[in-house]
């Protein structure tokens, strides 16, 4: 046994918990699964049933745990692992899995499927096989977090530049992007790029809320990794700023996997050292409006809106209505997918897949159902809020013609703000909108 | 009859004990305590995954495969009725006709729901190529049982062969792919906990 292998087995040990067994040992391979996934749905193939993938994994720890198939592995396929059977597994859960958890919902019997491919992410992360780039982001958000002065002073002059956009778009010349702000309420988690931290600003500083921007960004590529200890560190960052700034909330940007992992993982990682209360900016959202904290125009969109449910938001995160209130609170025309909510279908940008150009072509090709569901809803735009999700959902725009503008719910909410200035960016659809719009400011 | 009689009961003891080794190992394993604060409930989350997440029209896999579902439902109803008849059996003849009439053909049933699964699992090209032999062996197994079986109540001539064959059924049922029947309980308790605490399920019924 290759010290590779070995290190895998006593990964797969470790994380061999009570649902993870439990997972292994249920499935009665009864296929039902198969139309819940939509890599099968793609391409309806037995490869790509998510039980035939999960069979790979239970095939390896049947070796390991299960007396029959010790004495006999023919009979229950069990297979002893050998490095090609990891490079297998690698592939696997890296490129014919977003950890939807669509397969789980959709299982008689509740199998977590998705719980099998993190413990071969897992697996492979810790035995080295993981997909570089992954690694790679995790350890530089790592040693961000180490020294921040090292990009601190930059980062505070792009701010400064966004201030002075911020107060253009608001028309209020107080406007702030607070920075490390010594007891603000709210510690903000902005994603990479001025698109996740200018329209929350403009909501922030419209609804006259006491907040801060962190530093750093929410992303956490140690989370698709399913390697708690990286994932630990890089959000350590974050729950360190909160304590260091006596903030009683942390808020998450549009961004599935980091709303799931503070909401739901971070607080069972630091517990005890953990006492904010994390949301979701939609959350928030949500709350300005129905507190009249900011106003709205439910006319100021008028053309059809769509929106897709992020896997990690919705069907893993519970985050289901919110965003639905507030965007039918500023679209007029608001059209469902179908399925939508705990149903709705992958568009297959999750589990960290969008950073990996070497499934970006199966990547495309499995998220050929959602671009048909937005297709049938005949919607102009669609809102994603979940930047993995908008990425792909670009990407899907291109290859199946969808001819479709993809936006964060934020954008229409500032949008329909009806602030003396668009966005960035932005400025074509405050022409699109003409007239109209201009009768309504009246 | 006595030896096949204490063979069977030989068999289900050793069934009931492999489940409990299998259900101690289980236990054994840590479980991950969920410190995260409550968006729904848990509870309501189990209650919602054993009732209303379980019926035909609550996913839309066994809305898209209803007649497959059903007849999981129907074969598994036959294999729990199989296990309660097993265990009345030595009182079989102190059961009013109707009701021996009633368990035959509810047996009689289940096998036939089992042998359509076991034929499905070879016939249909998914299936297929998920099974590996332990499934086919097992859905034969239980179909065979719960035919003799409710041939053992309208013929005593098959007493003995039912006797034997249920204390392979019984003695089988930890080691092999049965076992998913202690697994369901706990599978479907961790979908409930997981999606009940986030809100997911029970969650208002709207427009899907």
């Amino acid at each position: 046994m290759t010290e590779t292998i070995e290190l895998a087995l006593k990964t797969l040990e470790a994380q061999l918990n009570q649902p993870l067994e439990t997972a292994l040992e249920a499935c009665a391979r009864c296929g039902l699964c198969a139309e819940s996934c939509h890599y099968y749905r793609a391409e309806p193939k037995v490869k790509h049933i998510p039980a035939f993938r999960a069979e790979r994994l239970r095939s390896v720890y049947r070796y390991e745990h299960d007396f029959l198939s010790r004495l006999f592995p023919v009979w229950t396929g069990a297979k002893k692992l050998d490095e090609p059977t990891l490079a297998s597994l690698t592939e696997i859960a890296f490129s014919q899995c977003t950890l939807c958890r669509r397969c789980t919902v959709n299982c008689p019997l509740g199998v977590d499927t998705p719980l099998m491919m993190r413990a071969i992410r897992a697996v492979t992360t810790a035995s080295g096989t993981a997909p570089e780039i992954l690694v790679m982001l995790a350890d530089a958000a790592i040693e961000k977090g180490k020294d921040p002065s090292f990009f601190k002073d930059m980062f505070l002059e792009q701010i400064a530049e966004m201030e002075e956009q911020l107060r253009d778009i608001t028309g209020d010349p107080t406007a702030t992007i607070p920075v490390e702000k010594q007891g603000a309420k709210i510690l903000y988690v902005p994603l990479a790029g001025a698109h996740t931290i200018l329209p929350p600003a403009a909501v922030f500083n419209v609804a006259k809320e006491d907040w801060t921007l962190s530093i750093f960004e929410a992303a956490n590529y140690g989370v698709f990794l399913a390697d708690v200890n990286r994932a630990k560190q890089v959000a350590k960052r974050i729950v360190d700023e909160a304590n260091r700034l006596g903030v009683k909330e942390i808020v998450i940007a549009e961004c599935g996997h980091a709303y799931a992992s503070y909401r739901w993982d971070v607080p069972n990682w630091f517990a005890g050292q953990f006492d904010f209360k994390v949301r979701s900016l939609i959350e928030v959202l949500a709350d300005y409006i129905r507190d009249g904290k900011i106003k709205v125009d439910p006319t100021a969109i008028p053309e059809g809106v769509t929106y897709h449910d992020s896997c990690n938001l919705a069907r893993n995160g519970g985050l289901i209505e919110e965003p639905r209130y507030v965007l039918k609170n500023v679209v007029r025309d608001f059209r469902e997918m179908t399925p939508n909510r705990d149903q709705a279908i992958c568009c297959g940008g999750g589990g960290g897949l969008v950073a990996l150009a070497e499934y970006a072509e199966r990547r495309i090709a499995a998220g050929k159902p959602k671009a048909e569901q937005i297709k049938q809803t005949g919607a102009r735009i669609v809102v994603a809020a979940c930047e993995n999700c908008r990425l792909q959902i670009g990407d899907l725009n291109e290859r199946y013609k969808l001819n479709v503008q993809i936006t964060a719910i934020t954008d229409l909410v500032v949008r329909a703000m009806r602030l003396p200035k668009p966005l960035p960016g932005h400025e074509a659809e405050r022409l699109f909108e003409g007239e109209e719009a201009a009768v309504v400011r009246e | 009859m006595v030896f096949f009689q204490l063979l069977a009961l030989a068999g289900f003891l050793a069934g009931l004990y492999g489940i409990y080794i299998r259900y101690a190992q289980t236990k054994a394993r840590a479980f991950p305590a969920d410190k995260s604060p409550l968006k729904g409930n848990p509870s309501h989350g189990i209650a919602y995954a054993f009732t209303k997440g379980m019926m035909p029209w609550a996913k839309e896999s066994t809305r898209l495969h209803m007649i497959a579902y059903l007849r999981g439902i129907g074969f598994h109803i036959g294999i729990f009725t199989a296990i309660g008849a097993l265990i009345i059996s030595p009182f079989w003849t102190l059961l009013p006709s109707l009701l021996s009439l009633t368990l035959g053909w509810a047996l009689t049933l289940g096998a036939i729901l089992g042998a359509a699964g076991g034929l499905m699992r070879i016939v249909e090209h998914n299936l297929r190529g998920l099974s590996i032999p332990d499934d086919h062996f097992a859905v034969w197994l239980v179909t065979v049982w719960m035919a003799v079986s409710a041939a053992a109540v309208w013929d005593e001539a098959w007493m003995a062969a039912y006797y034997i064959l249920s204390a392979i059924t019984m003695a089988y049922v930890p080691l092999g792919k049965i076992r998913h029947c202690l697994y369901f309980f706990f599978s479907r308790v961790f979908f409930g906990k997981f999606f009940g605490r986030r809100a997911v399920y029970p969650h208002p019924d709207v427009a899907k």
